[in-house]
């Protein structure tokens, strides 16, 4: 009796759990799906893209919504929160794309959730721009409904390669020092070969478990090889100890030290306080007036409305995140429909100015855009390179005692 | 003790089930898939945590043993899919052999913490080996047939429960059963418990290995972080003693019932859904600490008696 | 040079692994629980000392008592209102709980603090002085002072005091505990009381070396867990001695190995030191 109970019970719920989704969908919506890291280890970054992407959308749809035909379509967003784990949303994103019946997909943030969501998007065939993956290996596969608005891993620090050159005294020895996950291990690989042609030696290449929060072996080894610069690749609190251990320990190089990530988030500027000063960084974005915009007029009223409405700067990732929504309005009204495949040979084809950058992808989906070298110079953050000098580098960084 | 009438509702269900896929919709069978695997894990290890009364976190080892089976044997020899489980399920047995001897020697929360690091070793181990793409992980081919993975899911699950049914009414569960009651004693009455104990761990193995194969195949991608999940052993271990440990039935009950209201949480409520799943855990154990086929069986009996002797059992 | 650095660092290191686990490991000694929310009350003391410090504008040193009391209170409430309801249970009962509250508080200080990560950064962080042709950090040397001192309290309290010898008498047998006059329950509270407050001591130190996020528990559970066993659970000097080890290895192995075989080892150790040590973990069944 009682496990008949408990056993006709357990597939009741087993198939309620298939209805509570809303199956309606308006006819005049245009629903965009994405799962973004609102909670865990990825939350500090993944509210950048949940922001942009709402903020983008309100926009478009105040200025009309988008065009199909004759016909005006709102766009609405369907965001759910993957807590930082990568096979809820892997699930998530499917539960977007076959209940909730979204159109198209955004990305997650990270390469790692890009790498396994895609696959959800290619195996629906329904395209998904995303602008928050950078690793090679999400656009090697051959996937042909993935796009992204992040440029290659492997080409971060060319820029910041091609400055050193012109530095005086410019550093010959460097330590690489990069996390062992996708995105680090592309950055880290690249880096290598720009560093071989532009000269220069690697004096200390050594790779740490991503999540680590003590550097103090690999920052003794740098030190004890004297370098004149280095070149550092991970997560965010990563670099946050990396800096701090490298005062702790009295580490400073004779050049300069560089991170990927970090730098250009105003949240871990303050984290660090003094500390943060002269680290060069890098970003694929500059919230820079000359960057026009059909929608917000151009990048520099994007980030002050980003900032009167949630109450931080927007960095690179939610710029990325709303040219990814202004992709697919392109695209869809581009292309005169909502089908997905012709909306992603839309995608494909595309090409316009954004606050983000000039949009275009590749054969293999991924935009190509150069980074501009940034360094944080009394607590602001200064640009300083992308193709020549733009502002004046406080080069070479002073010891920290001297500072 | 077992009655003939839940067996045969028991195949009902898992006959009904085996129709899902013609009538539900993707994320029905999406969700179904997960369900049954995390269902599989739990009754595997029921095995030896329910029945053989050891509580391990090393399950998760011979998950990530079989995903990366199956996906080294995939990606980098281009085996078929088969073979790769295969592969898999021989990884772990091995494993489970290996590991078992000394391990199991071990008794109460010294077992539990060494299977847990053992999972952490193989994670890090697994992360530094080129074959399984370091850290970075293996991308396998992408394949648009859910229901085959749904079909092999339950059929997996039904082999699992299959055979813990038949542990349940054998002497070698018998013989688990002494061994979690007293190990000592056991020992006395003959049963050799290092032989228990190892094929118990063994037999367990094989049902994790397959349940991660299918996981890779499904999902397409692996890496170290999602192999060696020790959260998913946490889980594996929840659903089980929430279920019932050591029943046949109580960790799929356990499991389904779990992942229904992990996925609602998840999807409706998304930003507090954790920290609820938190507190169900919590309560589950203040007021219903041997899980659930253990409140059914209270019948209509059942009232708030029940869980206030329970706290009076087990508090201070 | 180098490797005399290294091995300094690990030490240095090791002091605050120590410190970790002295927690764990008297809970887990006296009590019988193992602890899995146990990271996730360091990270709490770790807040407790970021907020006295950014908006009471107190020494995160000074701060350390104060967070020390408050966690102390808050342990002792757990204790009393929850765990006493299921101490007697199964140990993997109490795994279980410990874990649905490792989930619990670590997703409340994520709505409570947010995701962003915060550091203790007293004007002094960075400071280091040289030694012998060494590099000293300042804050990591305090750290390691104050991991020993709490150490050495916590022998003198429980070898010295007659509190400690109740707490003792209740790890050997709970009826034992009645003779000394103490209700069992409180006894129970002010144990797992102290190894909170020992919790929240070392998280204050952790964000002055590291940093907090909510989710640094589940981590620093796993590391006070490996100490606690290397460590043994009864003397609080051999706790951090088992942290040392553990710091020193750590280093070590990213010196001769790489970084990213740090873990190996860790957990490797943990395996090894518990199937070689079989008399003892067999014992305590």
């Amino acid at each position: 009796m009682n496990h008949r109970i408990t056993l006709t019970s357990a597939v009741a719920l087993f198939a309620a759990s298939a209805l509570w989704a809303g199956t309606a969908t308006a006819e005049d919506v245009i629903t965009l799906g994405a799962s973004v890291q609102l909670t865990g280890t990825n939350a500090n970054t993944g509210r950048y893209y949940r922001d942009a992407y709402q903020l983008t959308i309100d926009k478009i749809n105040a200025a009309g919504g988008v065009k199909v035909g004759d016909k005006s379509y709102m766009l609405k967003l369907d965001l759910l929160d993957n807590q930082s784990d990568v096979n809820l949303s892997v699930r998530q994103y499917v539960q977007l794309v076959s209940a909730d019946k979204v159109n198209f997909l955004l990305g997650p943030f990270a390469s790692n959730f890009a790498l396994s969501d895609s696959s959800v998007a290619e195996k629906y065939q329904i395209p998904m721009v995303q602008g928050g993956g950078a690793s090679t290996q999400i656009y090697t596969r051959g996937y042909k409904y993935v796009f992204g608005t992040l440029p290659p891993a492997d080409d971060y620090y060319a820029s910041t390669i091609e400055m050193m050159g012109k530095l005086d005294p410019a550093p010959k020895t460097v330590a690489l020092v990069a996390a062992d996950d996708s995105f680090d291990v592309s950055v880290a690989k690249g880096t290598r070969a720009h560093l071989k042609d532009a000269g220069m030696t690697v004096a200390v290449d050594e790779t740490y478990r991503e999540g680590s929060s003590d550097f103090s072996s690999i920052l003794t080894q740098v030190k004890a090889a004297n370098v004149d610069a280095i070149l550092w690749t991970g997560h965010e609190t990563e670099a946050l100890n990396f800096i701090r251990q490298m005062k702790g320990l009295n580490v400073s190089p004779t050049g300069l030290s560089a991170f990927t990530v970090g730098v250009p988030t105003a949240d871990f500027r303050k984290a660090l306080g003094d500390d943060a000063n002269y680290a060069f960084g890098m970003t694929s974005w500059l919230p820079d007036a000359s960057l026009k915009d059909k929608w917000f007029g151009d990048a520099a009223q994007f980030a002050t409305e980003f900032t009167a409405k949630y109450n931080y700067a927007p960095d690179y990732h939610a710029a990325s995140g709303a040219a990814d929504v202004e992709t697919f309005v392109e695209a869809i009204e581009k292309a005169g429909t909502l089908d997905p495949a012709k909306v992603r040979d839309a995608i494909a084809g595309i090409g316009f100015d954004s606050l983000y950058a000039h949009v275009k992808y590749g054969d293999n989906g991924q935009i190509v855009l150069p980074q501009v070298v940034v360094q944080i110079q009394k607590g602001d953050m200064v640009p300083v390179y992308t193709t020549d000098f733009i502002n004046k580098a406080m080069y070479p960084v002073p010891a920290w005692d001297k500072r | 003790m077992m009655k003939r009438w839940t067996l045969i509702v028991a195949v009902i269900v898992a006959v009904a089930l085996a129709f899902v896929p013609l009538v539900g919709s993707d994320t029905m069978i999406q969700f179904g898939i997960n369900a049954l695997l995390l269902a599989t894990l739990a009754q595997s290890w029921n095995i030896l945590g329910g029945f053989g009364g050891y509580v391990s976190f090393g399950n998760s080892v011979f998950y990530g043993l079989g995903t990366y089976g199956t996906a080294i044997a995939m990606t980098n020899y281009n085996l078929p899919f088969g073979v790769g489980l295969v592969v898999g399920v021989i990884l772990a047995m091995i494993g489970a052999a290996l590991v078992g001897l000394p391990i199991l020697r071990l008794r109460g929360p010294y077992f539990a913490i060494a299977t847990l690091g053992l999972n952490g070793a193989m994670m890090a181990i697994f992360s530094n080996l080129p074959i399984a793409g370091s850290n970075i992980g293996l991308v396998l081919p992408l394949t648009r047939n859910d229901t085959m993975f749904y079909e092999l899911a339950l059929g997996l699950l039904a082999a699992c429960t299959l055979t813990v049914l038949w542990i349940s009414r054998s002497r070698y569960g018998m013989g688990l059963i002494a061994i979690r009651e007293d190990e000592d004693a056991a020992g006395t009455m003959g049963v050799n418990a290092t032989l228990y104990k190892v094929s118990a761990l063994i037999l367990a193995s094989i049902f994790t290995a397959v349940a991660g194969g299918i996981h890779a195949y499904w999902s397409t991608f692996v890496d170290p972080a999602s192999a060696f999940d020790s959260t998913l052993n946490v889980r594996m271990v929840i659903m089980c003693v929430f279920g019932g440990p050591g029943t046949v039935f109580g960790p799929v009950i356990g499991s389904f019932v779990l992942s229904t209201v992990y996925e609602v949480l998840a999807a409706q409520i998304s930003t507090a859904a954790a920290l609820l799943f938190g507190f169900v855990i919590v309560l589950a154990v203040v007021f219903m600490p041997r899980g659930l086929a253990d409140v059914v069986k209270g019948g209509k009996g059942l009232s708030w008696r029940y869980f206030i002797r329970n706290i009076r059992e087990n508090r201070l | 040079m180098v490797l005399a650095q290294i091995l300094l660092n690990g030490i240095l290191l090791g002091g605050l692994y120590g410190l970790m686990a002295l927690g764990m490991a008297l809970v887990w000694g006296v009590l019988n629980i193992v602890n899995l929310a146990h990271g996730a009350l360091i990270m709490l003391g770790g807040y407790v000392v970021y907020y006295l410090f950014t908006l009471g504008g107190i020494d995160p040193f000074l701060a350390l008592p104060i967070a020390m009391v408050v966690m102390f209170c808050a342990g002792f409430a757990l204790q009393w209102g929850l765990l006493n309801l299921v101490v007697r249970s199964k140990m993997l009962n109490t795994l279980l709980i410990t874990f649905g509250l490792d989930v619990v508080l670590t997703f409340t200080a994520q709505l409570l603090f947010s995701a962003d990560f915060r550091t203790i950064n007293p004007s002094y962080a960075g400071s280091n002085f040289p030694l012998f042709g060494l590099t000293v950090p300042i804050v990591r040397l305090a750290a390691f002072g104050v991991a020993v001192a709490l150490a050495a309290a916590l022998w003198f309290v429980l070898n010295r005091m007659p509190l400690g010898r109740a707490i003792r008498a209740t790890a050997q047998n709970l009826v034992a505990a009645r003779l000394y006059g103490v209700n069992p329950r409180v006894l129970y509270a002010v144990t797992f009381g102290i190894g909170t407050a020992l919790a929240g001591a070392a998280g204050g130190l952790y964000g002055m070396i590291s940093n907090l996020t909510p989710y640094i528990g589940a981590s620093l559970t796993a590391k006070s867990f490996v100490i606690a066993i290397i460590g043994g659970l009864a003397n609080p000097f051999n706790v951090i001695l088992g942290g040392i080890f553990v710091g020193v290895a750590e280093s070590l192995t990213a010196l001769y190995l790489g970084p990213t075989y740090t873990d190996v080892i860790s957990f490797g150790l943990l395996v090894v030191v518990l199937v070689l040590r079989p008399k003892r973990a067999v014992r305590a069944a």
